[in-house]
């Protein structure tokens, strides 16, 4: 299948996928099932990551711009101005779909392969929806949140370095992450993770929708999601960085 | 009832149907069986709607089902049950939310009501003693009653039961084939089984159709299977010594 086939199935599954469920009620459930596991389980990934990223560019920040001409605010600052812009949003959606894009694609490979999902369609279910959009809706409703706790630990983890060594004070640190701080950052960082979190569903959905063969397939299509999804986010990321902030 | 008129289906230009007719009847145990190989999964899963067919027709009780929409088709699709070889239990689910899955689907019924009728089909199947567990956690033979518990949970009239007797021991199979007919005779389903177990075309072959090459070779009944007079039966049927010896038993009139 080459890419302009893949395109034009992709878009038929979620043309499928953005329907009115069969069961509102059964929705809910799967809805909120899917939001514990992809958002809830999710927090100690993104703190533990979150954490020590922020202490890591805390410490080469004020390395290397250890100068007597600049300020040591300035080490504080360009930890927000990183965590904001582009790790908490862009890079923790590269991390998250290592681990909730292969879980969808394995999940759903899984269901494909056993036979699962002929039995909702023999049912008269559309599986699409019933399988995808909750996963797909329940991403996009928590990635704010996951992105909002990236920064806030991400912070704190920088703030761990300015409390626990003597690279930085702690009341320099602090003047550095408010200073000219603009809100649309975090409205930025917002829009694009909500973007960011619908390619690693829909593309994780769609690898595992069509796995065709067994356990290798399945595989294969993790893997497939994993990657595709990456490459996709990127390619996202530099657009919307243009669209939004030039 | 449901009429195969002229079916032919083929797959990336490679035709795997040939003008296939037969009618399968209602209240009886419809096999389809054939080589591995011959077709008849694709002609279930083509009767079934899964498979769109290239011409020809499939009639549900006079319904064309291909020239029905998908939303038609989904509404049929409520009065179908289908057993997989795998039994394709939800692994999510324990095996009672697996049978209450098409009620709360489905149907308006409160969360008692449709308790009570998951409880009726489990209990129908002898599989109250494992409503809380999860599939992974019962035998086979266990999965695929409770696999027919969930098929028939919404009264269907069609039920389609594809190999299911595939990993069952001899005496569990026998019990999956006797609670199939039952299931069929008292609630007057047209039954369709693919199976190439010689011991359930024995036992419950009430209207069996043959698959060769993908056409249809021969139909009929267990009792007149034994002097059909084709060859790629009989060698399919009376592969074994010991159904040899059944069929010479037979003709003797033993």
């Amino acid at each position: 299948m080459n890419a302009i086939e893949r395109v034009g199935d992709y878009s038929r599954l979620m043309w499928k996928t953005f329907s009115k469920p069969d069961s509102w009620k059964m929705f809910g459930k799967q809805y909120v099932r899917e939001l514990h596991k992809q958002g809830i389980n999710s927090l100690p990934i993104v703190c533990i990551i979150s954490v020590f990223i922020g202490a890591v560019i805390c410490i080469q920040m004020r390395i290397n711009t250890e100068s007597p001409f600049l300020p040591s605010q300035l080490t504080g600052y360009a930890t927000r101005e990183t965590m904001i812009l582009e790790f908490s949003s862009a890079i923790l959606c590269l991390i998250l779909a290592g681990k909730v894009g292969s879980n969808i694609a394995s999940e759903i490979g899984t269901m494909r392969i056993t036979e699962q999902i002929d039995a909702l369609d023999i049912m008269g279910v559309n599986s699409a929806n019933y399988l995808i959009l909750p996963k797909i809706l329940a991403f996009v409703t928590m990635i704010p949140c996951l992105v909002t706790f990236s920064i806030t630990t991400g912070l704190l983890g920088g703030f761990g370095v300015a409390l626990f060594t003597e690279m930085i004070t702690p009341m320099e640190y602090e003047q550095g992450i408010q200073y000219s701080f603009l809100p649309y950052s975090i409205q930025y960082s917002i829009e694009k993770s909500l973007v960011f979190a619908f390619i690693v569903t829909s593309i994780a959905s769609y690898y595992g929708y069509t796995v065709k063969g067994g356990a290798r397939e399945v595989g294969k299509a993790s893997t497939n999601a994993v990657v595709n999804s990456s490459v996709i986010i990127l390619l996202f990321d530099v657009m919307l960085t243009k669209l939004l902030l030039s | 009832m449901i009429e195969v008129k002229n079916v032919n289906k083929s797959f990336d230009g490679k035709q795997v149907l040939f003008d296939i007719s037969a009618n399968l009847l209602e209240g009886h145990a419809n096999l389809i069986i054939g080589q591995s190989g011959s077709g008849k999964t694709v002609l279930m899963k083509s009767v079934a709607g899964i498979y769109r067919i290239d011409s020809g027709e499939i009639l549900y009780d006079g319904r064309n089902i291909s020239q029905m929409k998908s939303n038609e088709l989904n509404l049929l699709r409520r009065e179908i049950g289908m057993l997989f070889q795998g039994s394709a239990l939800f692994d999510s689910l324990t095996v009672k939310d697996n049978v209450m899955f098409p009620l709360r689907m489905f149907s308006n019924k409160s969360e008692e009501e449709m308790e009570e009728r998951a409880r009726f089909c489990l209990e129908r199947v002898d599989l109250l003693r494992a409503l809380d567990l999860y599939p992974s956690e019962i035998s086979g033979g266990m999965q695929k009653r409770a696999a027919i518990a969930r098929a028939i949970v919404l009264n269907p009239k069609y039920l389609f039961c594809d190999e299911p007797n595939s990993g069952l021991d001899p005496k569990t199979s026998l019990l999956i084939d006797r609670l199939i007919l039952e299931i069929t005779h008292e609630y007057n389903i047209t039954t369709i089984i693919n199976t190439h177990d010689m011991n359930s075309v024995m036992e419950i072959g009430e209207n069996i159709v043959f698959i060769s090459k993908g056409h249809k070779s021969w139909q009929g009944n267990n009792t007149e299977i034994y002097d059909t007079g084709n060859e790629d039966l009989e060698n399919l049927i009376f592969a074994s010594d010991l159904y040899k010896k059944i069929k010479k038993a037979h003709q003797m009139g033993i």
